[in-house]
């Protein structure tokens, strides 16, 4: 055998190894270092990632922000906030240590063009003295209004562009705030950057439960066969909260429920329970069978299909709690919706004539993040009438939240000399089967998009399909009269409405 | 994090029948409320997750009480039927008795339930445990035989257990010797062998494994590899060096699969404690010399280096898990089929 003069081209130390490809060495700029995001999810997540192998050696982080602090006091601040709030505690010392050697500090006003000069400067230091190759993640974790003048003056400066090495940017939610912002944004972003580069989280894409619900569907050949019209009567998503809006109140009144939860985790939902199945798991294959469902919905009639309501004073889980107008930072008069229920249907061969029933809401009876197919009837029930009237349908739960894991509604006969049927739950929780602890979702997201994989990220397209939607909604609901708000108290299931608006077809909401 | 453990029924019997019925009872939850209760009526409409079953040999009382702990641990990441086999092949009159029991086990609002048989069998019984080990599995799960210490390659007990299992799993750094090790690589390739194997000594090099291959998955460095010259593994001489032979037997085989031939130099040293200390990757060619390091520290962390000539590019300091038993156990038990790696690193640190 010759003695080591081959030339490779692939690891073959790699191979057999479960955990995934190691990034390249990166520079990561966080714009918006000193904010929440930062320091409750971003860096918990890098350190998480450093403490499990996944960051290559070289990995550095430069903060951008505009807070008068030193560079070592940036560093202390992060260092507490991962202590605070790392899933891994305690947190080791000298692990941090090595992370923590090449984390920097720019402080400027993200409109600063000569900021970013000082910015490249750190970057190409990094490059010489780190090894970062010119592969840089830019991660805009700021307040919306500044993602277009950032992305602006990153292509201005330079830095985004040319020279060695892979740029990507990724922008948090709220990704515009209707489709005309949307595009604007896109094509800001796109002036810079393209479609490739681009990664728009919505973090719910990064939760294992969500991923879960695609290996439950496309795993398992037992359920695809009759995932579609001809045995599923209707299908219900609910994403259901038992808080109020914390101290969100001045973002919360110029979302409301449609923004905030309808156009990013009820549509993701949507689109991967009715999605056909990807001929493989690359990014554009996953999203463009999800951007197929949001194009084939039909054209809704919010008068009769949507439901909005807003929660007055009630009380949840034994507490007596506000209404929404009382809120800090809400205006006593609002109009803004906290609970929205919406009836789609799907215009394709699989779902014709299917609905789709979508609601979320603040301040309701209890929290639940679920996708619920209630199958047919069987065509013919060779029982007496007495054995089957307390019968329901077959359903069939994914729960997203809280305990994740699949339900299915089955008939049993009940035990004894007479034929009587009854309706049992079999549960299945993936607690009880793999009760170990999951990632947090940004470290999945963080590492993908390290690793140039945007499978879980959203595509320009899907953005603006899903804004087409709400704009539709909002167009309509500017046509109506003002809403009698508020119309449910706290602790309910939403205004009587949306339960009319399910009843009406001679169905039930589910009580998750 | 709240936990608790109820152990929900335990009972003796000696006939496998009556074995098969208890574990019906206890599965089912029907002893907690008594049968035809409410109670009773959900768990049965409750499906149970279980992911396998466990078969482990242990040869007296204290092995079972050592081995009853792990399998205690383990139950909360992986549900299963556990079968835990006493064969005392003393001259005491045949005898069987069995224990049958359920354990349910929440923790942080997850519940996780497993049953456990313990057949302890004296005189000619003890030779044909594989016969009443079979009918109390869990139908189409798995089987993972857990061989705690060095197996009895010999014993009959162990060929016949190896036939019903789809995994054997043994642990190297149980003072495994050359012999054992060989033996071991023959059992894998036996012809018609069933059972796959797995080491959790294999698993605690899934850290040094990983961190080598990511040297090379940096820009720039998969020419280097090309070029190696030659591993060096320093560590402890006290008890077990399996760990160390299967480290470079692996380089060595991940290597011949593009006709490279790598060197290996061991360097035992009797005052560093158990396992490997250091492992170093030399390579050479034209882009000149280098040396990536890896260093174990103290508290469970695992140094990196490279040096480039005499250059040193960044160091890192990543995590190396300590991992119980019981950890290595829940790994393996998730892991497909037949380790072709391991077999073939195995075969390597044997030559």
């Amino acid at each position: 055998m010759a003695q080591a003069t081959t030339t490779l081209t692939q690891n073959v130390l790699r191979e057999g190894l479960i955990l995934p490809r190691t990034p390249d060495p990166a520079a990561m700029v966080i714009f918006g270092a000193s904010g929440d995001l930062t320091a409750r999810k971003l860096m918990p997540a890098l350190y998480n990632l450093a403490l499990n192998r996944y960051l290559p050696s070289g990995f550095s982080v430069i903060g951008v922000a505009d807070t008068a602090i030193t560079e070592d006091e940036f560093r202390a601040r992060v260092e507490q906030a991962v202590q605070k709030f790392s899933r891994s505690q305690p947190v080791d010392r000298a692990v941090w240590q090595s992370l923590a050697e090449g984390i920097s500090y720019v402080r400027m006003p993200f409109d600063d063009q000569e900021g970013y000069g000082r910015l490249a400067a750190e970057l190409e230091r990094l490059d010489r003295e780190r090894g970062t190759a010119g592969n840089r993640v830019f991660y805009l974790a700021t307040a919306p209004q500044f993602f277009s003048v950032i992305i602006d003056r990153l292509g201005a400066s330079g830095i985004a562009k040319g020279g060695e090495g892979w740029k990507r940017v990724v922008i948090e939610k709220p990704f515009g705030n209707d489709l005309k912002s949307a595009q604007a944004l896109n094509q800001a972003t796109h002036t810079v950057f393209t479609e490739q580069q681009i990664y728009r989280i919505d973090h719910y894409l990064g939760k294992e439960t969500v991923q879960n619900v695609l290996v439950f569907r496309f795993a398992n050949g037992i359920f695809e066969p009759i995932w579609n019209r001809r045995y599923v009567d209707h299908v219900q998503i609910t994403v259901a909260e038992d808080i109020g809006i914390e101290r969100r109140g001045k973002y919360y009144e110029t979302a409301g429920a449609l923004r905030d939860i309808f156009q990013n985790h009820l549509m993701q939902l949507l689109s991967i329970a009715a999605m056909e199945a990807p001929p493989n798991f690359d990014a554009d294959s996953v999203r463009d069978e999800k951007v197929k469902v949001l194009k084939s919905i039909h054209p809704i009639d919010v008068a009769n299909d949507v439901v909005r309501g807003q929660y007055g004073p009630g009380w949840v889980g034994g507490q007596q709690v506000p209404g929404y107008r009382q809120e800090m930072n809400v205006s006593p008069t609002s109009n803004t919706e906290t609970f929205v229920a919406v009836r789609l249907k799907i215009d394709n061969w699989r779902w014709a004539d299917t609905p789709f029933y979508l609601r979320t809401g603040k301040r309701l009876p209890s929290r639940a993040s679920e996708i619920a197919i209630q199958f047919k009837n069987p065509p013919h029930l060779p029982f007496a009438k007495t054995a089957v009237q307390e019968l329901t349908p077959n359903v069939l739960v994914m729960r997203i939240q809280p305990h994740e894991g699949a339900s299915l509604k089955i008939a049993a006969k009940i035990p004894g000399p007479v034929m009587r049927l009854r309706t049992v739950n079999m549960d299945f929780f993936y607690g009880s089967s793999f009760m170990v602890e999951s990632p947090d979702a940004y470290e999945r997201l963080v590492l993908d998009c390290m690793l140039g994989d945007a499978t879980l990220f959203a595509r320009e397209d899907e953005v603006e399909r899903a804004w087409a939607l709400v704009d539709r909604i909002e167009a309509g609901w500017a046509s109506e009269p003002p809403p009698a708000f508020p119309n449910y108290a706290a602790g309910t299931w939403g205004p009587p409405e949306a339960d009319a608006l399910i009843e009406h077809d001679g169905r039930r909401w589910r009580r998750p | 994090m709240s936990n608790e453990h109820t152990e929900l029924s335990t009972q003796s019997f000696v006939d496998v029948h009556a074995i098969q019925d208890e574990l019906d009872q206890v599965r089912w939850g029907l002893h907690a409320d008594g049968e035809g209760s409410e109670a009773a009526e959900h768990a049965a409409a409750e499906a149970r997750a279980s992911v396998c079953n466990l078969i482990t040999v242990v040869g007296n009382e204290t092995e079972r009480g050592a081995v009853t702990s792990v399998l205690d641990r383990l139950s909360v990441t992986n549900p299963s039927r556990t079968l835990i086999l006493l064969a005392q092949h003393t001259r005491e009159a045949d005898k069987l008795e069995a224990e049958v029991s359920a354990q349910e086990r929440s923790e942080s609002g997850h519940r996780v339930s497993t049953e456990r048989v313990i057949l302890h069998a004296h005189g000619e019984p003890a030779r044909h445990l594989a016969s009443l080990a079979a009918p109390l599995l869990i139908p189409d799960l798995p089987v993972t035989l857990w061989w705690p210490g060095r197996p009895q390659f010999d014993n009959p007990l162990f060929d016949d257990l190896c036939e019903l299992a789809d995994r054997l799993v043994v642990d190297t750094d149980e003072g495994f010797d050359d012999g054992d090790l060989t033996r071991l690589l023959g059992v894998a390739r036996r012809p018609k062998a069933r059972a796959s194997i797995g080491d959790l000594n294999w698993l605690r090099l899934i850290a040094w494994r990983h961190v080598a291959a990511q040297f090379f998955d940096m820009p720039g460095m998969l020419e280097r590899l090309g070029h190696i010259r030659g591993v060096s593994i320093l560590h402890g001489s006290d008890g077990s060096t399996a760990q160390a032979r299967l480290l470079g037997g692996w380089v060595r085989s991940r290597m011949a699969t593009v006709g490279i031939e790598v060197p290996l130099e061991f360097r035992p040293d009797d005052s560093l404690e158990h396992g490997v200390r250091q492992f170093l990757i030399y390579t050479g060619g034209d882009e000149g010399p280098a040396r990536f390091s890896m260093n174990r520290h103290r508290g469970g962390r695992l140094s990196t280096q490279i040096r480039l000539g005499d250059q040193d590019l960044a160091e890192r300091t990543v995590r190396l898990e300590s991992r119980a038993t019981e950890e290595l156990l829940g790994i393996e038990l998730t892991l497909p089929g037949n380790d072709v790696l391991f077999e073939k690193a195995l075969a390597a640190a044997l030559q």
